[in-house]
């Protein structure tokens, strides 16, 4: 009874927890709320409790079974508990030495849900052939890597899987004994506790009662078979199922990921002692309507890939689990850290990534899932959003006030209230009487629409969408498996297309295509240029179990919503991309943004942070939750610009236009209750800022582009904390309101706070840094170092990083496919050493033509001809050529030819300018290797050499007359 | 039109070499006519020739102006190559009209519109159209000007209106000033009478009304009064209540995801007897008949003999509160004194002349005191339903003095307002709208403004007239008598939304020979925007726009 004591103190201290902000936490479940994570966090706290706690869990060695042409090996693993039920384990070392554990129960009453790795992985991962297993008496192991550094230890009894460096463990599986996969039984065969069984007497009713794996899972059959919450009724056929796992990472003391929740990067703790937060971060993707700014709640999307760092290794993993997981945190000693996660239903499907290093990490998370999608360029441009733009007319004449304030934009969007009730697809007609025509309006400026397709479809006779997936059978069931699911959403009473469906796919693709399709309905009133917003694809329900649907659902395959739900949501933009892609000839890259997201969704689209508050604590909070997405893969991010809710200060809404500026995706977006904030509506002075950062982030079009080029091939993200680019750095583990660009050497800082006039920025490394706008150079320094940079509401604190070449398009225009022609400009910022180095990615922008060679993929170098020497020589040179493997995702381009089409339709781009920061002295000729002399000016300032700081030095020169697609080099005497 | 997107990527490889031909670029390209003058090299400099930024920061080669490089801080060395930000170019579009457009326009790919002759971008992408598209423009602008033209026809009869209006106006204050003058007299008459004999008649009216049945009387009436008033607070706040909860009821989104709304919506809908709105929705879907159907099936209430319904509560008690005590209490004077025929003494003023009354009352008043004294007549049992009477014939000739004030003030009010610029224009041109009910039918609802009085949006399926506001004021954005003060008419303090502001209209007006209109708009929520025309804005031509119309 004791354990009912404390539940329901825990109970009554819930209670007591103060709501700050408008969200409904009733709404939602705590840990103490869902019966297996009570369950779960029970069986932690005997073991914590028990000095000779051991895992019932072992591997029968006579089982094991080593497979003889690749590195896997299965064997059988019982359970003391249960000794007539059996569960399979099976152990697998990928070619980059990546390795996978899969447990599942063998042989039970019924099947675990098993596919949640197939819906998140590209390929099935190649396994190693070098490596070979070792089995001994109480192990199995296998030593592998360059130098044999890393070591995979699998000990029999109990079962522990360790994956070993130089001989220090990294990551540990089961090390404190928490495995727990409850097998199947009947309700039958689990008696309620307290009913006493007929024809028993006393004495065999006192020895029933004691559980003899008590000590394990619990006196009582906590929440086994049906559970409640908010007046829903969850039914659970299957009774229990959940799944436990520890994962320690003994030599690291901070861990990043398992997005999203609106909490920090460097994960604070949820157990332990003074754990930062009392619930675990949760994922069990909701529609959660004014979330926190710091919480483990569950947000929109899961996935769940978990970083451990320290100085001298990063390791990672991915637990490929896709039913309601929930994880504790704890750092047992600040250098290391225990992991618990506690999953519903599911097999155990865990992925150990060895690292050494976060780049590492990237490339076998990408291997595993793939990478990002390369955007359409234009995509990266201002995105303009509102719910809702109400008429075609509207349209219309928002873009053209922008085009009055020469604010550039390259994307007009609509949200639902486009579609007659509701009903995606098809057009409200009083509103939108001309909806292609308004679409070619648009278009005609190289811009772009997104329509927003959500997947409840109004249940109603005269929405062909509807009619045909029931037709089809493509609906998600009801928790009787036979009939329709209706629930309610925004068209009313609606059904959801189940995606796990294989039907609902070539269905699903044909709807998009733009051209009449015989008898069967397809958007023809919709163009090429129309891309789609993918919303409430958690799915929300509003009279659902905490805003989403039953567990009981069924679908297809029989799987019930339970074993689904976190990967769900993915499966729409999915379909969707694929649709995008399908619909013209020769395909054009999709753009979907989804709100919804699992592991493996960066190759589908962005996402952004869902329905945010105008409150700077939101702003900081969007800043954060973009990293961590971006070191779970989903690196195409943003936050809504403004807020989603609320009504913003002028400062603010400065301030987020800068976060926006320097988040991947960059959209503004508001409610239907607030006021307009359209960036041309606000008073001067503020709106020449809006206007400058609009512009600004332009201009950085192609650092972005070069960035997310480099993702799309390394899966290294766009938005790099500190911890990714300075893995050495202790001070920058916790960092995560400073970040760099892609790998140009760019270092942002936004304001995330009212009235501020300087920041403090961080400097991880004895470098100089020199301020992007007035070229004032930083030091810093090996032990790092804090500097102030100024940021009043007009700037920026945004930073070179020496030894980097930035180029960027200066010329405004109204949409990002109008500066095509546009000359670039270079900032060259010299290293102490004088050196620099950049990259400049560039192809078609819309099409697959990249993947046949037709890019122009850049270095730019500056350095000294001789370590004394004073001359520099700034050149340009081919990429592909050197690294025709990295050139684009999945190609090799071996046979690159760099007069390629693209390159040929650019030829005529130039350089108009260079500007050379920190050079020691006035150059006395600056020319063209092989050419004429060349118009430059120079401003004396501090050089990058030695200590002083100030404004640096700057070198203009001006038309070099040299090209972007061409080799050149240009040569500076000084 | 113009070719324009389609155009962009087939001319990217036309245009590559685009620095080599702005090289060759004119140097007065996109130069403004105004500025002509100063695009010539300093005369100073020798060799090579130089130029100076317009606004004097630097000195530059003359071959560096328009050489697609951004020489000058102000942008002044490109005006034809749009190198630098924020800096304009001039179409010269010879055969229509010149026109500015930003720097971020040339040399994009596109053809502007604004530059029909083709010149934003680099010699042989755009066609110059100038031609058609200044005949077209003067077409157009030909079409505009009749419209006007006849627009303005009307509102000439508009302003003729007003000043009829005015001559009725004055007319009306000189006929009002001089019945004012009469009717004042009258009342100084009566008043003159009725306080000399009720000075007479107040100490014994005193007397009656301390009788116990008179002053329980008076509380009754009082509590009475005080109940009514509560009740009517009662019945506002419950119309109050119950608007708010409609709204709620049919507006709320269900997204908030807000149990409590749920619940207070399924109280509202049991306690006021209508269907759940989810049931109502769906039979909408369902079937054609959209009316929300009420199921309210008041029970009847049994009421005891003599009670009142609410109805006549509603009805009645106004009329019996507004019963006149004082003679009431004299009537039960009357009633319970053994009946007495009223002497024609005491009613005799009435058959006297207006001149002789004064005179009359003084002798009535010795007569009668004699009698008194005599005990002929019992001491003020009568005398005071003279006085009623008295009182309420100066209260009415003091009602009619009002009113002719009334009506006076009202019509001088008309008048100053009638050419006030912020009322009805300076040429009265607005009052002949003044009440004019524009309506628009937008399918769910017809949108409906009454000119300088209310808009209001009525369901066209049934349901509540919400009112979107009174008339507030012109445009506050310009001055009045400005033309442009009279393009938009604010609307404001219409029925509050739930979770949203006051209703609001911004009705943006054009010349039209119509007075309708044509667009509705909610951009914000429940702020309304409507479009529309009236011949009132339609000016009439002056020479000097004459002369510019002839210059195209």
């Amino acid at each position: 009874m004791v354990r009912a004591v404390t539940l329901s103190g825990a109970l009554l201290l819930l209670l007591y927890v103060p709501s700050t902000f408008a969200v409904k936490t009733q709404d939602f479940k705590t840990c103490a709320q869902a019966g297996f994570c009570r369950r779960g966090r029970a069986l932690a706290s005997r073991a914590q409790e028990t000095a000779s706690w051991k895992s019932p869990y072992s591997v029968d060695s006579s089982s094991l079974a080593v497979a003889s042409d690749q590195a896997s090996f299965t064997a059988g693993v019982k359970s003391s508990l249960y000794p007539d039920i059996k569960f399979s384990l099976d152990v697998r070392i990928h070619d980059d030495g990546v390795v996978r554990v899969r447990m599942d129960e063998v042989d039970g009453l019924r099947k675990r849900y098993d596919e949640a790795a197939s819906w998140a992985l590209i390929a099935e991962p190649k396994l190693s052939r070098d490596i070979s297993w070792t089995v001994g008496k109480k192990d199995v192991r296998a030593l592998y890597g360059a130098k044999k550094e890393s070591e995979v230890v699998v000990n029999f009894e109990p079962l522990r899987v360790a994956l070993l460096r130089n001989g220090k463990e990294q990551v540990v599986l089961n090390g404190r004994g928490l495995l727990h996969m409850e097998h199947f039984r009947t309700k039958e065969s689990s008696r309620p506790e307290g009913t006493p069984e007929e024809g028993l007497d006393e004495e065999a009713q006192a020895v029933m009662k004691v559980r003899p794996m008590a000590w394990f899972e619990g006196e009582t059959e906590d929440g086994y078979w049906e559970e409640s919450f908010g007046g829903n009724t969850d039914s659970k056929p299957k009774g229990p199922e959940s799944l436990s796992i520890d994962i320690e990472f003994p030599n690291h003391g901070h861990v990043y990921g398992i997005p999203q929740h609106a909490t920090r990067l460097d994960l604070p703790t949820t157990t332990g002692e003074n754990p930062t937060y009392s619930d675990p971060y949760r994922l069990w993707n909701s529609d959660v309507f004014e979330y926190m700014a710091s919480s483990t709640m569950s947000l929109y999307g899961s996935i769940p890939v978990m970083h451990a760092h320290a100085a001298d290794s990063t390791v990672a993993i991915f637990n490929a689990v896709a039913s309601e997981t929930w994880i504790d945190v704890d750092h047992p000693t600040p250098k290391s850290t225990n992991t618990h996660w506690i999953s519903e239903s599911g097999i155990l499907d865990v992925f150990i990534m060895p690292g050494p290093t976060p780049d590492d990490i990237f490339g076998q998370y990408a291997r595993l899932t793939g990478t990002p999608a390369l955007p359409a360029q234009w995509s990266l441009g201002y995105h303009q959003c509102r719910w809702n733009y109400i008429s075609s007319d509207d349209v219309r004449s928002v873009q053209k006030r922008f085009d009055e304030h020469d604010m550039p934009v390259d994307v007009f969007w609509l949200d639902i209230e486009y579609a007659e009730e509701h009903k995606y697809f098809i057009w409200d007609k009083k509103n939108f009487p001309d909806p292609v025509d308004m679409m070619h309006d648009v278009e005609a400026l190289g811009r772009k629409m997104v329509v927003i397709i959500d997947p409840h479809l109004k249940r109603t006779s005269n929405y062909p969408v509807y009619q045909e997936a029931s037709e089809l059978g493509v609906l998600v069931k009801g928790k009787s498996g036979d009939s329709e699911y209706e629930g309610w959403c925004w068209s009313g009473s609606s059904s959801w297309i189940d995606f796990f469906n294989p039907n609902s796919w070539e269905w699903w693709k044909r709807l998009f295509k733009t051209t009449s399709q015989g008898n069967k309905w397809s958007w023809t009133e919709s163009t090429d240029n129309t891309y789609i917003w993918n919303d409430m694809n958690e799915p929300s329900v509003f009279n659902g179990p905490e805003i989403s649907m039953p567990r009981d659902n069924i679908h297809y395959g029989g799987w019930e919503h339970r074993d689904v739900h976190n990967i769900n949501g993915m499966l729409l933009p999915n379909i969707t991309s694929q649709a995008l892609i399908a619909r013209s000839d020769p395909p054009k890259r999709p753009f979907v943004l989804t709100r919804s997201f699992y592991a493996g969704s960066q190759r589908f689209g962005a996402m952004w942070t869902g329905d945010n508050l105008g409150t700077w604590d939101h702003m900081a909070a969007g800043i954060y939750m973009v990293l961590a997405n971006g070191i779970a893969g989903m690196t195409f991010a943003g936050s809504d610009v403004g807020g989603f809710f609320g009504n913003p200060e002028p400062e603010m809404l400065v301030r987020w236009y800068q976060v926006g500026a320097f988040n991947p995706f960059f959209r503004a977006h508001a409610h239907l209750d607030t006021k307009r904030r359209e960036p041309y509506l606000i008073d001067e002075p503020y709106r020449g800022m809006l206007r400058d950062i609009l512009r600004l982030r332009y201009t950085m079009l192609p650092v972005w582009y070069t960035a997310f080029h480099e993702a799309s091939v390394t899966g290294i993200p766009v938005l790099r904390p500190h911890y990714v680019v300075f893995p050495r750095d202790e001070a920058g583990f916790t960092l995560d309101d400073q970040y760099f660009i892609g790998g140009s050497g760019l270092l942002v800082k936004p304001v995330v706070h009212k009235d501020v006039t300087e920041i403090e920025v961080y400097l991880p490394e004895d470098q100089v840094y020199y301020n992007y706008f007035s070229h004032h150079a930083y030091r810093g320094s090996a032990k790092g170092k804090q500097v102030i940079v100024p940021a009043a509401i007009h700037e920026i604190p945004l930073l070179i990083r020496g030894g980097s070449i930035i180029p960027t398009r200066e010329r405004p225009r109204r949409s990002s496919p109008l500066m095509k022609r546009d000359p670039f400009t270079l900032r060259v910022a010299l290293d102490k050493t004088g050196y620099a180095r950049g990259e400049l990615y560039l192809d078609d922008g819309e099409t697959f033509s990249h993947l046949e060679g037709n890019i122009v993929w850049r270095e730019f170098v500056a350095e000294k001809t001789a370590k004394k020497s004073k001359t520099i020589k700034i050149s340009s040179s081919d990429l592909v050529s050197k690294n025709p493997d990295a050139a684009v995702d999945g190609v090799s381009l071996t046979k690159y030819d760099p007069l390629n089409a693209f390159a040929k339709s650019v030829e005529g781009v130039r350089v108009e300018k260079i500007v050379l920061l920190g050079l020691t002295s006035k150059p006395v000729g600056v020319k063209v290797e092989g050419g004429d002399d060349l118009v430059s000016e120079f401003v004396s300032g501090v050089a990058a050499e030695g200590k002083k700081e100030g404004e640096a030095s700057v070198l203009i020169i001006k038309d070099p007359g040299v090209f972007v697609t061409k080799d050149w080099t240009i040569v500076i005497q000084l | 039109m113009q070719p324009k997107l389609g155009a962009v990527t087939p001319l990217l490889s036309l245009l590559a070499a685009s620095s080599a031909l702005a090289a060759g670029l004119d140097k007065t390209h996109g130069v403004h006519p105004n500025l002509l003058s100063q695009y010539v090299p300093l005369k100073t400099s020798s060799s090579p020739q130089t130029w100076k930024c317009l606004d004097g920061s630097k000195e530059i080669l003359w071959s560096s102006v328009n050489d697609d490089y951004c020489d000058c801080p102000d942008g002044s060395d490109e005006p034809g190559t749009g190198a630098c930000p924020n800096s304009t170019f001039y179409c010269r579009n010879e055969g229509h009209l010149g026109s500015i457009i930003p720097a971020s326009r040339v040399n994009d790919g596109l053809c502007e519109a604004e530059c029909c002759d083709g010149s934003d971008e680099l010699p042989g992408v755009c066609p110059n159209i100038c031609k058609e598209v200044g005949e077209a423009y003067r077409k157009a602008q030909e079409e505009v000007r009749k419209v006007r033209k006849k627009g303005s026809k009307i509102r000439s009869s508009y302003i003729a209106f007003a000043q009829k209006e005015k001559k009725r106006l004055e007319g009306l204050i000189e006929s009002t000033t001089e019945e004012i003058a009469q009717r004042q007299k009258e009342v100084e008459r009566l008043r003159d009478i009725v306080e000399r004999s009720e000075s007479l008649s107040a100490a014994a009216l005193e007397h009656k009304k301390a009788s116990p049945l008179y002053e329980t009387l008076i509380e009754h009436a009082n509590a009475l009064k005080s109940l009514q008033r509560e009740h009517k607070k009662h019945l506002e706040r419950k119309k109050a209540l119950g608007q708010i909860l409609d709204a709620l009821r049919t507006g709320y989104n269900p997204n908030y995801q807000d149990m409590a709304v749920l619940e207070a919506v399924r109280g509202w809908e049991s306690l006021a007897g209508l269907p759940h709105i989810n049931d109502v929705r769906k039979e909408e879907e369902g079937s054609d008949e959209g009316a929300v159907v009420k199921t309210e099936s008041d029970d009847e209430e049994e009421l005891d003999e003599g009670m009142w319904t609410a109805e006549d509560l509603e009805k009645d008690l106004d009329n019996l509160l507004k019963t006149d005590y004082v003679s009431l209490l004299l009537e039960h004077e009357k009633h319970v004194n053994s009946p007495m025929t009223d002497s024609i003494l005491f009613d005799l003023a009435a058959y006297l002349p207006d001149a002789l009354v004064p005179q009359y009352e003084t002798f009535r008043e010795t007569v009668i005191s004699w009698l008194r004294t005599l005990g002929i007549v019992h001491r003020g049992v009568d005398d005071s339903g003279e006085n009623t009477k008295l009182r309420q014939s100066l209260t009415e000739a003091e009602q009619a003095l009002r009113r002719a004030e009334n009506d006076k003030k009202k019509a001088e009010d008309d008048l100053s307002d009638l050419f006030d610029p912020e009322g009805y224009g300076a040429q009265g041109e607005w009052k002949k709208l003044e009440g004019t009910c524009l309506e628009k039918d937008v399918g769910d609802y017809t949108y409906e403004v009454c000119l300088f009085d209310e808009a209001r949006q009525k369901p066209n399926k049934g349901g509540q007239t919400f009112s979107l506001g009174k008339f507030h004021s012109w445009n506050p954005d310009a001055q009045p008598g400005n033309p442009e003060y009279y393009t938009k008419q604010l609307y404001r303090g219409g029925t509050k939304c739930w979770n949203g502001p006051n209703r609001s209209v911004m009705l943006i007006l054009s010349c039209g020979t119509e007075n309708a209109i044509h667009t509705v708009a909610e951009p914000e929520k429940c702020e309304y925007h409507l479009t529309g025309t009236t011949p009132a804005l339609c000016l009439p031509f002056d020479s000097s726009s004459e002369e510019k119309r002839d210059e195209l």
